[in-house]
């Protein structure tokens, strides 16, 4: 029982009473869950006994009762791997009281667009791509923010012609 | 000309859309809304200056690149280039910035008053008073009544200026870290075998070994990102096999093609168990061992050795072991006592897995790496654990190979680099030297320019008699930098203190914990990258990073509280070098201590460079495999490998007989269970650095004791009640987990010690190695009641 009601105190679907159907997180509550911008998010259920993979997937799960769970952004997050072990990144909560204070405010999210050569060219990756090969992950589906939803999610080899800005000097003859 | 600055472009992109421009036609209008909130400082990834530093938490030593703007620190990510991680953290590790801004940061010195409280005061009073009383008590009692107590999480430098000031300045052997508490086993394991401290193996193990067989070490937890390194082998190469041996089920044994479960202390009787099948069945490398092995066994005499706890032993325990040449006839014999009958026996572990377990080892076509770490270490007989480990790779010739290795992690960041390095333990010196040995002195007292005789000769106290010392007022002065033993001492009680119990207690740190409570005069600590560092890892590796961003209020970094302190006392000729310039320096005068040893560190300059490189590094080239010809650039053989740091068994390699001895408390009618403690992957060694980031605290805020289903049941406890454990030496109030994340078998607990609430050592028994002097907190007998 206490378990039951800790999930609907974490269930922001539950406190806000939306629409039914798929819903994106809000960008105040994606961020609540993260220590900073690129920083693992916490867990922001209970556990509920299986195994995270089985929601958070390639393209995510409608959860019937509970709400959509968004796909994972790793790359590969099936059977053994260097990140088969989602909890040594991703941790639940078991409380919300504080230790103490603490005055930590650190990256925010970045939501500006990447940058294009012209109108039309495909803009630039503005972010880290190591951990979030899955683009599909943030930029598709009915978990996507719409600033950076992309239009064609069914080209699927982003990075054909999205490349990651390096911020590496301009090439130049020695 | 279209010159694209990425850089540029995205400002002004992101200008635009903040004034509500056709940048953001597209975002609905609570989007909008939520954006300009978040917006902030305005800074994304590529606005901030990137700096790299290795983790300041564990002895894995992940590189890290840390965002900085404005000052602050705002943002980590794993470091790609960083061979150690390759670009992964484990949660400790992402979520590193908060932990240097805890409000409650300790700001300034502060001094306590007869009434208790603490009054601020400058630096200038805080550094005088210090100085006073250690040439007060030098004065008055001598050398012995002053001490210095530090850590594994020093940096290099924190090390080296406290080595050299109590060493050559207050010519005073009574310095110890925190790693006797945590390495001490692994040292004296290796220097008993190879004469040399420290691996011979390097992270490359996780990728080139066949089978992973883990001592005690629940990685998943304690070494996160290695464990997902041998994962990510497995996932390559599905032969790869991970045992684990324990003694109780961690989430490691979740991903362990075989868990060995074995009674606390037995697993003394297991390798042996497994040598006896090596042996009698011959399935042990004739030709590797008559080349590079010699044989050797110390003092087994149960009632000589005693556990250091009990009686007389209990205030001053100075056992020392005698070795003794042995032959390979000497093994047999000794080893005939331990069939797989009577281990399974001792063990519990049934003589099939036994078997399993020599198989593995026999089977010379697979690479075989032994993975240990606390568990065999904080062991009554940790010394002779890593012998026997070690063994078992000598008598097989599975050793300084890629991927068939006895690889000993360590716990702290700097473990190695600092106190096995550095040396900052009561008998040692820099690069496997000691102060017993004349010619070592010499040649520090050379180095330092100081008159010969000026280091004493004879060993300090190890940690546990120096704190025995400080209590019983031995020891009058004691200063304490980056490190919490009100907490992590064994058996606390013994530890309290009266006011004016006429001792002087100095504790420098970054945040209030139950250590500077007891503190005289508090000294604001520099962290991680509010200073410039030097840590060294698990595998050798020795890793540089500069300082990144300033410490809050007056804090300073503990070398430079040290060296301060030796200015005052008239010992400023030990740190000769410029006010704002004196890591480099200071850095290479340390390494002129390794060069030409085998253990030569790499110059600053190219420390600064890299990404950290793995001693011996010779000729700017680093060594991966320690021993091994075509690796190591001191082999000169052009096979197989060369010890040729033991000059005292002519530069071979000592295999130990090592018997079985029980613990110093077993659980009897009184004490029925088992009491291990240990950690948990969330939080940091006493949990004042991460319990103070939200995320960490919110997912374990507390310790709690893990309780097998059985023994709840029996005693009417259901998960997440309250309850009373009671030693001998303590009682603690907590909750109770049933099949939690650890589920110890039947008659023992577990119970983790971050939490400063719940001091699980005020119920820890003070028994120690016989050799290493390191604590046992893995073994000791308790009650369960209900609270
Ligand atoms: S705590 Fe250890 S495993 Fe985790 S990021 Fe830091 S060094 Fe790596």
């Amino acid at each position: 029982m206490k378990r039951a009601l800790w999930l609907l105190a974490l269930l922001p679907a539950c406190r806000e009473a939306p629409p039914p159907g798929p819903q994106k997180t809000a960008a105040a509550q994606r961020a609540e869950r993260r220590l900073f911008d690129g920083a693992p998010p916490v867990i922001p259920h209970q556990s509920f006994g299986v195994a995270c993979i089985s929601c958070h997937n390639e393209r995510g799960l409608e959860v019937a009762g509970v709400g959509f769970a968004p796909p994972s952004p790793h790359a590969d997050t099936r059977g053994m791997s260097a990140i088969s072990r989602c909890t040594q990144c991703h941790v639940f909560r078991a409380t919300e009281a504080l230790f103490g204070a603490n005055d930590f405010d650190g990256l925010r999210q970045d939501l500006r667009r990447g940058a294009r050569l012209y109108g039309g060219a495909p803009p630039v990756i503005p972010h880290q791509v190591f951990m979030r090969e899955n683009c599909r992950a943030c930029h598709s589906g009915p978990a996507a923010r719409e600033e950076v939803r992309c239009s064609h999610p069914e080209r699927a080899r982003c990075v054909q012609c999205h490349v990651p800005a390096t911020g590496a000097p301009d090439f130049a003859r020695e | 000309m279209l010159r694209p600055d990425p850089d540029r472009l995205l400002r002004r992109d992101f200008l635009k859309w903040l004034g509500a421009g056709t940048g953001v036609v597209a975002f609905s209008c609570s989007d909008r809304q939520e954006a300009g909130r978040l917006a902030g400082s305005g800074a994304a990834e590529s606005d901030l200056h990137w700096g790299k530093a290795p983790c300041r938490y564990c002895g894995t030593g992940c590189g890290v690149e840390v965002g900085v703007r404005d000052g602050k620190v705002l943002a980590v990510r794993g470091d790609t280039s960083s061979p150690v991680n390759k670009g992964l953290l484990c949660v400790k590790g992402y979520h590193l910035p908060a932990m240097l801004y805890g409000r409650d940061r300790l700001l300034h010195p502060q001094l306590r008053q007869p009434d208790g409280s603490l009054r601020r005061i400058s630096w200038d009073e805080a550094l005088a008073t210090v100085a006073g009383k250690y040439a007060e008590a030098l004065q008055a009692h001598g050398p012995g009544a002053v001490g210095v107590y530090g850590s594994g999480q020093w940096t290099v430098f924190d090390g080296y200026a406290a080595l050299k000031w109590c060493k050559g300045g207050l010519r005073s052997n009574n310095l110890e870290p925190n790693a006797r508490l945590c390495m001490a086993s692994a040292v004296s394991g290796f220097l008993a075998q190879f004469q040399s401290d420290e691996p011979m193996g390097c992270y490359e193990d996780f990728e080139a070994g066949d089978d992973f067989v883990l001592w005690g070490a629940n990685m998943a937890e304690m070494h996160p990102v290695l464990f997902s390194r041998i994962l990510e082998s497995k996932r390559r190469r599905p032969s790869v096999r991970i045992v684990d041996i324990a003694t109780r089920r961690t989430p490691t044994s979740e991903y362990a093609d075989m868990y060995v479960e074995f009674r606390p202390g037995t697993d003394l009787a297991l390798a042996n168990g497994i040598l006896h099948l090596l042996v009698r069945e011959n399935r042990w490398s004739k030709a590797f061992v008559a080349e590079n092995v010699v044989f050797r066994r110390g003092s087994e005499d149960l009632q000589q050795i005693g556990y250091g706890c009990f009686g007389e032993q209990a205030e001053r325990y100075t056992f020392e072991d005698q070795a003794q040449e042995a032959s390979f006839e000497d093994l047999e014999r000794f080893l005939a006592g331990y069939a797989p009958g009577p281990v399974s026996d001792i063990t519990g572990v049934p003589e099939a897995q036994i078997r399993a377990l020599a198989e593995i080892y026999a089977d010379y076509g697979r690479g075989t790496v032994s993975l240990w770490c606390m568990g065999v270490n904080q062991h009554v007989r940790g010394t002779w654990m890593n012998n026997l480990i070690t063994d078992l790779h000598l008598l097989t010739g599975k050793i300084g190979r890629p991927g068939a290795n006895p690889f000993s992690l360590t716990g702290q960041p700097s473990a190695c680099g600092t106190v096995r390095e550095v040396g900052t333990t009561c008998n040692r010196l820099p690069a496997d030297m000691v102060v017993t040995n004349d010619e070592h002195r010499r040649k520090a007292e050379q180095i330092w320019g100081l008159p010969e005789g000026t280091i004493p000769a004879v060993p300090g106290h190890h940690a546990v008699d120096l704190f025995r010392a400080f209590a019983r007022g031995e020891v009058k002065v004691l200063w304490v930098q980056t490190t919490n033993p009100w907490v992590t001492l064994p058996n606390l009680q013994r530890m309290q203190r009266r006011p004016g119990d006429g001792r002087f207690l100095v504790v420098s740190d970054i945040y209030p914990t139950p250590t500077t409570d007891a503190a005289d005069l508090i000294l604001p600590a520099a962290a991680w990258v509010e200073r410039e560092g030097v840590f060294g890892n698990s595998e050798r590796r020795t890793q540089q990073w500069n300082k990144l961003v300033e410490p809050p209020g007056e804090a300073r970094e503990d070398a430079w509280q040290i060296m301060q302190v030796a200015r005052r006392m008239g010992m400023g000729h030990l740190f000769p070098w410029p006010e704002e310039d004196w890591h480099a320096p200071m850095f290479e005068e340390y390494r002129s201590f390794t060069l030409g040893t085998g253990k030569d560190l790499a110059s600053y300059a190219q420390l600064q460079r890299t990404r950290g490189l793995l001693w011996p590094v010779v000729d700017g080239k680093e060594t991966r495999y320690r021993y091994a010809a075509g690796f190591d650039p001191y082999v000169k053989k052009a096979r197989g490998v060369h010890f040729y740091k033991a000059k005292g068994y002519g530069e071979k390699a000592a295999l130990w007989l090592r018997p079985y001895h029980p613990p110093a408390e077993s659980p009897d009618a009184e004490y029925p269970l088992w009491l291990c403690t240990g950690r948990v992957l969330e939080h940091w060694h006493t949990g004042s650095m991460t319990r103070r980031v939200r995320q960490l605290h919110q997912a374990v805020p507390e310790a709690y004791v893990e309780v097998n289903a059985a023994d709840a049941a029996a005693l009417g406890i259901k998960d997440g009640d309250r309850v009373r454990l009671v030693s001998r030496r303590g009682s603690l109030e907590l909750g109770a987990r049933v099949d939690g994340r650890g589920q110890p078998p039947p008659g023992s607990v577990f119970v983790p010690f971050f939490d400063e609430h719940c001091r699980i050592n005020a119920l820890t028994l003070d028994a120690m190695c016989n050799i290493s002097k390191e604590p046992d907190y893995k073994k000791c007998a308790v009650r369960l009641e209900r609270a």
